[in-house]
């Protein structure tokens, strides 16, 4: 029962991650405005960041599809909703100002800057799924091994039938 | 005697070896079968990284190796360069307007793709004057940075040769992405060339970035003005494109140019 819901959530994370992935992905100017509007990486690593983080996201959401390495996967994304947090909250904190306000169409940036509560109350969700992943990574239809627990009876089975 | 019960014996411990050894094979099965997914998986999250830094790649660097398309103006208007501004038109137009604007913003680019056909129409009928005043605002938001400032120089060393508005309009055509790459120094040169400035001072002029400085610090002043203000929600602050008439920040809207030139003939 409970090796179900994990595969919900594990299924869940894997969407979020996928979609999240692409989306930067498929727009890999608007990503680096994205980042660079936080202001809080140095001048030279924001191209690498910017570049980096949709494939990180996808590859987190394949893994995750997959149930491949589930526990791992679920750390790495509990760090990367941490760091997604603090980020968010720095730039709410800070009242960064709209220096880089080109406003055009619905002014998308404005809308951005007064949704940080949201932004991180979804992002507190997501890492709740993270985190029951890594206390509990045992899902169905996953491609990894289920638990070391398990793995461990399936040893000593082997080993006593010969 | 003993032999019937022996052979019994090990009858029956041949059967329950039999019976054992189906599930130790199955396991090794299962075994292999999740080292083959588990690699299948681990090639999937290869290909999705690789793929997805050359289509990254790709996509910031569209201007590398194009030429800027030029966009002649249609009219010879009157231009001459005030400081880092540039007046078009002609000084007994009986209204004036200062536009600021940035040549990465595409709230910008906008503006121009709709009202700049009818802007120079009626500078060329002496009805109105245009102070542009081009701000090096998304300087950072190019990726390398620097295109803001660069094409802003650029455009006040085609101003001194009597090309700004051809440049500026061609510039604005042919907008780069933000968060991509711009039109490097030398790209701006040759769209320089191809609107017929010959000679080395113009190449100069934007290789030394002769009006850098300037253009920062007029920024500077600019952003800081009062005046020049709007809040869309985060408090007073500067945008662009920002568009003053005599009666300070237009809106611009629907029949925002033709309302303004009515009102002062009244």
């Amino acid at each position: 029962m409970l090796d179900a819901v994990g595969t919900v959530v594990r299924l869940g994370l894997a969407a979020v991650w996928l979609v999240s992935g692409a989306i930067k992905l498929a727009d890999p100017g608007q990503t680096y405005v994205a980042v660079q509007a936080y202001e809080i990486l140095p001048a030279g690593s924001v191209g690498f960041v910017a570049a980096a983080l949709p494939l990180a996201e996808l590859a987190l959401g394949v893994l995750l599809l997959a149930g491949l390495a589930t526990r791992t996967a679920a750390v790495a994304s509990g760090v990367a909703l941490l760091a997604f947090i603090a980020g968010v909250a720095q730039a709410w904190a800070r009242g960064l100002s709209i220096d880089c306000g080109c406003f055009g169409g619905g002014g998308e940036i404005v809308a951005d800057r007064t949704n940080y509560g949201q932004e991180i109350a979804l992002d507190i969700g997501f890492l709740a799924l993270a985190c029951w992943l890594v206390i509990r990574p045992n899902t169905l239809f996953a491609a990894g091994r289920r638990d070391e627990q398990r793995v461990r009876e399936d040893l000593t089975a082997a080993s006593q039938e010969e | 005697m003993g032999g019937a019960k022996d052979t019994e014996r090990k009858r029956r411990q041949q059967r329950q070896s039999a019976a054992s050894k189906p599930p130790v094979k199955s396991s090794h099965q299962r075994e292999r079968m999740r080292l083959f997914l588990g690699v299948g998986v681990l090639v999937v999250v290869v290909a999705v990284i690789v793929g997805g830094l050359i289509w990254t790649n790709v996509a910031k660097n569209e201007t590398e190796g194009q030429a800027i398309p030029v966009k002649s103006a249609d009219a010879n208007l009157d231009e001459k360069r005030d400081g880092v501004t540039v007046i078009v038109g002609s000084d007994d137009a009986p209204v004036t307007i200062d536009v600021y604007a940035d040549f990465l913003c595409p709230a910008c680019r906008e503006f121009e793709q709709e009202w700049s056909d009818e802007i120079h129409q009626r500078v060329e009928a002496g009805q109105l004057r245009v102070r542009q005043h081009m701000v090096p605002m998304l300087v950072n938001l190019s990726d390398p940075p620097g295109y803001s400032l660069d094409a802003a120089n650029a455009s006040i060393c085609a101003a001194d040769e009597g090309e700004f508005t051809a440049f500026h309009d061609s510039l604005f055509a042919a907008q780069p992405a933000e968060g991509a790459r711009g039109w490097d120094e030398g790209q701006l040169i040759k769209l320089g060339r191809d609107l017929g400035i010959s000679g080395e001072k113009f190449a100069n002029c934007v290789r030394n970035g002769t009006y850098d400085r300037a253009l920062e610090a007029e920024f500077a002043k600019i952003r800081e003005d009062s005046r020049l203000q709007r809040d869309f929600g985060q408090g007073p602050a500067f945008s662009t494109p920002t568009v003053v008439g005599p009666d300070g920040i237009i809106t611009v809207e629907d029949g925002w140019l033709d309302a303004l030139l009515d009102d002062t003939k009244r």
